[in-house]
């Protein structure tokens, strides 16, 4: 393991992400606390990224739990398997065993379906659980989790109280479209991920396309920072920076200018209102 | 407050604690403890780093975090103020200016401009909550910019969240005669639930934005609003009126406003004129409601109910729209006022037929259609 936030920038630089030592701290801390982190941040700045990462650098397994309105325990913790558990009732109807026999036959973990939450805490290697997009799910779900984060086990009414059998590393992301509740916040460290900076989403494009001249690379990122602070509907995030880049190069562009950007804007912008909002701005965004 | 006041370390992170909380972070005993922790951990010994171990550990949100932002350098990286006593917003700043150079207790500080901003930065949080409760109509033009940016940000939040809201689950009823007949082959038990199809429901948004002369304080920001609600509805139809009824929807597609606003004035002729709600009503049901009105759509006016016009006409009018519409919904700014009652001629008239009337003089009123649209 790392007995240093600095320890975790180069080991995770070699994974292909590009930290800073804010984030790397927060990590280092989540880490050694043991405790959730909840990453907050505009879509596109690297969040669900950061679990993938981690859970490669731990080489363990990376649980993913997305949310949206709607998510359930059902979906998110357990559920039985109705159709096994009906056919065992047939099967066993001839047999001599008791009902209480038959009860504890088809509500053991063979007839249990384990949703993200609950293989996440049944692991035996602590994994890496993805709560992805906590925002879009309902209140009552956040509600849910409050027992999980807290004391990492889950009850099932007809098992019992599942405890963990070790801590799994959650990172929690949310995209802020609404204010989560304190109590789970509270149960979390906090990170607000912002926009990578210049020097930063220089280092990403060429980490990801070590061939591309740094010339066109610092243009492309001062060009994308630019169009991020024209407040668009979606702003492009570093994925969209990525794509840009891919373009760029596979069209053999040397330079950025009129031409270029007007031909690649659809890998920045996804809408149409944004594409006319950069469109009246392309002079500003190429000049210096 | 200042770490050397302190006679240990602990001691210091509990005070810096007590700071937090005086400043509404959220901060009690298991936060120092994980703080204390930190610092074992070693983290204390670059600013940066013990900065943004604090900062994971006692903030809830991004605001909180320009607030610790400001007390974190207060408290650990300044040299300690000479006079004590609280600090408003603009000593904070001047704090600044004169600690410009001083003795750091851990690593590097942060040279002054970042300083100022942080300060600048310090009661964000608190100047957002007010600006939500304060009346457009009383808004200082130097909050005027604030006001336009947490709006916009919270509006496009809250459209968001509706637009989830509305759309429908995939899942339709379970069809219980379909699920009998795919059953057959399981002996009748119900191994397999079979669905009807859902119809995908698209709700459609018809707003009305009394443009005219006692409107003025209110108009911008309420056209701000419907912009913000238009960006994420693709289903939503605008007009303005005040002697007369234009349709404006096609003018709100622009991202930049003052564009809107330029090419509204260049359209719409009775900006700022008097109001014939019953009138105006009468062309959009001759025109528009036949066309825009179903058991789908929710109508919205934005009004403070003045009205030059015929009221008998009004009442006509908004009968009709009212059965036309699923929810009839009147947004008025006055209604914001306290003691504020509805004894206008022209409120008078339209109240039978509203299924809500809610007040539209602030952000945290608008906010509140979120749970008018979410539940009709």
């Amino acid at each position: 393991m790392i007995s240093n936030p600095k320890e975790l920038i180069p080991k995770l630089d070699e994974l292909g992400y590009v930290i800073d030592e804010e984030l790397a701290t927060v990590i280092y801390l989540m880490l050694k606390l043991e405790k959730p982190l909840l990453l907050e941040g505009n879509p596109g700045v690297g969040k669900t990224e950061a679990a993938y990462i981690l859970s490669t650098f731990l080489q363990t397994e990376l649980i993913r739990l997305q949310c949206y309105e709607g998510l359930d325990v059902n979906a998110a913790v357990y559920e039985w398997n109705y159709q096994k558990q009906l056919l065992a009732i047939k099967i066993q109807e001839q047999s001599n065993l008791s009902t209480t026999q038959k009860e504890e036959l088809i509500f053991s973990d063979d007839y249990l379906l384990k949703r993200p939450l609950l293989r996440a805490i049944t692991s035996i290697k602590p994994p890496v659980l993805l709560i992805d997009e906590i925002d879009r799910a309902d209140e009552e779900f956040e509600a849910f989790l409050l027992e999980l984060l807290s004391a990492f086990q889950i009850t099932i009414p007809e098992l019992g109280t599942v405890k963990a059998e070790s801590k799994p590393f959650v990172i929690l992301t949310s995209n802020r479209t609404r204010e989560l509740s304190d109590a789970l916040k509270r149960r979390c460290l906090y990170y607000w991920v912002p926009y990578p900076s210049e020097a930063k989403e220089l280092k990403i494009i060429k980490k990801h396309l070590p061939d591309i001249e740094e010339k066109l690379a610092l243009q492309m990122v001062r060009t994308i920072q630019k169009v991020r602070a024209l407040k668009l509907d979606k702003s492009p995030g570093i994925a969209e920076t990525i794509d840009w880049a891919k373009g760029i190069l596979a069209m053999h562009v040397t330079e950025i200018n009129n031409e270029s950007l007007e031909k690649t804007l659809s890998c920045i912008v996804k809408s149409k209102r944004d594409l006319s909002a950069v469109r009246e701005e392309i002079h500003n965004l190429l000049t210096r | 407050m200042h770490y050397s006041d302190y006679p240990t370390f602990t001691a210091a992170f509990i005070g810096f604690g007590h700071l937090g909380r005086q400043n509404k972070l959220n901060i009690g005993i298991l936060e120092n403890q994980e703080a204390l922790i930190a610092a074992v951990e070693g983290l204390w010994t670059e600013s940066i780093i013990f900065r943004a171990a604090l900062k994971s550990i006692y903030c809830n949100n991004l605001e909180e975090g320009e607030i610790f932002d400001s007390l974190f350098d207060k408290f650990w990286l300044k040299q300690k103020p000479r006079i004590k006593g609280k600090t408003t917003f603009k000593n904070q700043s001047n704090l600044t200016k004169k600690s410009k150079g001083s003795l750091v207790m851990v690593g590097i500080g942060q040279d002054a401009s970042k300083s100022k901003e942080d300060a600048h930065n310090t009661s964000g949080a608190s100047i957002n909550h007010a600006l939500k409760k304060t009346d457009f109509a009383q808004i200082e033009q130097i909050e005027s910019r604030l006001l336009e940016e947490l709006a916009e940000e919270l509006w496009k939040q809250m459209s968001i969240r509706l637009k989830r809201k509305l759309k429908k689950s995939s899942k339709g009823k379970i069809d219980l005669s379909g699920t009998i007949r795919s059953n057959l082959s399981s002996g009748g038990s119900m191994i397999k639930l079979i669905r009807k199809n859902r119809m995908d429901q698209k709700y459609r948004l018809v707003i009305l934005l009394d443009v005219s002369g006692s409107m003025d304080k209110y108009s911008f920001f309420l056209l701000k609003f419907i912009v913000s609600l238009k960006a994420n509805f693709k289903q939503v139809e605008a007009f303005v009126f005040s002697t007369d009824l234009i349709r404006v929807t096609e003018y709100l597609n622009d991202k930049n406003l003052k564009q809107t606003l330029d090419l509204m004035s260049r359209h719409v002729h009775n900006w700022s004129s008097g109001t014939k709600l019953g009138t105006c009503l009468k062309i959009f049901n001759e025109q528009y409601a036949k066309r825009l009105l179903n058991g789908k759509t929710m109508t919205i006016i934005l009004s403070d109910g003045l009205d030059t016009g015929d009221v008998l006409l009004l009442k006509e009018e908004m009968d009709k729209i009212k059965l036309r519409t699923k929810k009839l919904i009147w947004l008025n700014p006055l209604k914001g006022m306290l003691d504020y009652q509805p004894i206008q001629r022209g409120m008078q008239a339209a109240l039978p037929s509203l299924d809500h009337f809610a007040s539209a003089h602030n952000i945290e009123s608008l906010l509140k259609l979120e749970d008018i649209l979410a539940n009709a």
